[in-house]
């Protein structure tokens, strides 16, 4: 197969032939691959976008979440450069189209993390971060290139579910969270764009629903697992929250309403002592006697 | 709520008594049964036996004296603990000895509704959900003097009914409708804070949550003053809580008469449908 070099821009020009070969041989190959549709073309034709856009998305963080991640693109044919070591990051630079950073808990880390993105990767490619203990402008704002970062909901078992949550801070520009947006529809995914806000929606709304739970336990209103058949027959909820809560994993749901809690300085965010010893030990008083 | 209890009782082979004081609420109640089951029987779930056969074995009450053969008698009067209180008293003196007295209360305390009888051993929580003959669940409620017994007849004949059952200790919410608050408190409080509308927020809950119905369209089907009516009984009986305050957004909607789809309009409209 033949190169086509479009050359408009030197600066994207090798990144922009590695596509449109890519995605001839992807063409032939698979027909479900993404189309840009002509609106999109006609809103831009300056950029000379390829017709067919082809990702290569970067996913680093927490382990499950990547994993959740990578399956759900990889399943729509998006390639996935699963980064377990930051210094192997300069040699994919130039072929990432996004980053994806899925450190749910904010600290060190994630710190480490989008520094590194930001400085290895071209100034236009898009880095999303979730934003569920630290909103996106608190996490960007020192940064340079703060025009490019994008927030989400990433939470552990939402994915596989049809809706992501995504949220741009001030300085998030249009053409970011747009790129952001057509990413996660090649992925099958419809999105939302909310407020920079801690916790964002369901996360938010799902950690007070285990909170309460792990209270009902404690206060020995019920067994955790009448609780859960409860939520689940009395209401239809889709898991029990407790098992909801391990599948999620105690310490992030903690992590996350502790985030709340500070942000809002309101008690009806405190974390239940039950669920505070579930995410330190991962397990119930009574199962330890 | 009565009738659809009454509904699945009779389906499942148990002699029914539906009383009120109030014939015309007997007759209409008979006639939503009647309703229900010939919806059934067009849908295949039960046949037009089945049906016969329940509905002759519903009787119609509207003298309390009439109960005394009863061996559980299941309350399901307006939540307004005098009223309730009131009649568990009269209940107490009319039925037989060893008679169970259940209250479908779904947020008052069962152990106060008790205390109106002598003997509170056999007063239990029988908690049901709407519709009864969708919902699988009865959140079985002890009382501070339940008796074990008590507990384990209730949850029998529960089961018998064709039920999951699940046991709570009498305290506000009891299980549901405690653990539920935030699903709608939270939802209010992101609302307010404007982090996005409420049309978004019932289809994040939907499409990334994984839930059946949005908290705004649930808050509109169940009434918005019987959610807030709730939350406020909850909130009372646990001295403040501030995990369970009501949302004003919601008293607002209340006060101005937009209870949800029983008035057309709540959070949403619905004169077109």
């Amino acid at each position: 197969m033949k190169k086509q070099v479009k050359s408009k821009r030197s600066k994207g020009k090798s990144v922009e032939s590695q596509d449109t070969v890519d995605n001839v041989k992807v063409k032939n190959q698979k027909p479900t691959v993404e189309t840009v549709t002509p609106t999109t073309l006609e809103t831009a034709p300056k950029k000379a976008k390829p017709v067919e856009v082809k990702h290569l998305l970067c996913l680093l963080g927490d382990e499950s979440l990547v994993k959740e991640y990578s399956t759900v693109f990889q399943e729509q044919g998006i390639s996935v450069l699963e980064l377990k070591n930051l210094n192997t990051l300069k040699t994919s630079a130039k072929k990432i189209t996004t980053a994806l950073e899925l450190t749910v808990v904010s600290g060190d880390n994630k710190r480490k993390n989008l520094d590194a993105l930001n400085n290895a990767l071209p100034e236009n490619v898009p880095i999303i971060t979730s934003t569920l203990t630290e909103t996106l402008l608190s996490q960007t704002q020192s940064l340079q290139h703060r025009h490019r970062f994008v927030g989400i909901a990433a939470f552990p078992t939402l994915i596989s579910n049809h809706l992501v949550e995504l949220a741009p801070s001030l300085y998030t520009t249009k053409e970011i969270l747009d790129s952001v947006i057509t990413l996660f529809s090649a992925a099958k995914k419809e999105t939302a764009t909310v407020q920079d806000s801690v916790g964002m929606v369901m996360p938010r709304i799902l950690c007070q629903i285990i909170n309460e739970g792990l209270f009902t336990v404690q206060n020995d209103v019920a067994s955790p697992n009448d609780i859960d058949e409860a939520m689940k027959h009395g209401t239809n909820y889709p898991h029990g929250p407790i098992a909801w809560g391990e599948l999620i994993g105690f310490s992030t749901v903690a992590a996350v309403l502790d985030a709340l809690y500070h942000n809002h300085h309101e008690e009806r965010y405190r974390v239940a002592p039950l669920l505070r010893q579930m995410a330190i030990a991962g397990v119930f008083w009574k199962e330890k006697n | 709520m009565g009738a659809g209890i009454a509904h699945i009782a009779a389906l499942k082979k148990f002699n029914v008594s539906l009383y009120d004081i109030n014939e015309e609420v007997i007759r209409r109640s008979v006639e939503r049964i009647n309703f229900e089951m010939k919806r059934a029987v067009d849908k295949n779930k039960i046949t037009d036996d089945d049906m016969k056969q329940a509905l002759s074995r519903i009787k119609k009450r509207t003298n309390i004296n009439d109960l005394d053969t009863c061996d559980l008698i299941i309350e399901a009067v307006l939540e307004d603990i005098k009223v309730k209180k009131d009649l568990f008293k009269k209940l107490d003196q009319i039925a037989h000895h060893t008679a169970i007295l259940a209250t479908n209360t779904s947020s008052l305390s069962v152990t106060s509704i008790a205390s109106a009888t002598k003997k509170p051993e056999r007063v239990v929580g029988m908690h049901f959900f709407n519709p009864v003959y969708m919902m699988k669940l009865v959140e079985i409620v002890k009382g501070a003097r339940t008796s074990d017994e008590t507990m384990k007849s209730a949850t029998a004949i529960a089961e018998q009914m064709g039920k999951k059952t699940v046991q709570a200790k009498d305290t506000p919410g009891f299980i549901v409708n405690r653990v539920a608050r935030p699903f709608y408190g939270e939802a209010m409080k992101i609302l307010g804070e404007n982090v996005t509308s409420l049309e978004e927020i019932d289809r994040i809950v939907k499409r990334s949550g994984g839930f059946k119905m949005g908290p705004f369209e649930l808050m509109d089907l169940i009434g918005n003053d019987v959610n807030l009516s709730v939350t406020e009984s909850v909130y009372e009986q646990l001295y403040h809580d501030p995990r369970f305050q009501p949302s004003p957004i919601q008293k607002q909607l209340v006060e101005a008469g937009l209870l949800g789809k029983k008035t057309k309009q709540g959070f949403y409209n619905y004169d077109d449908k």
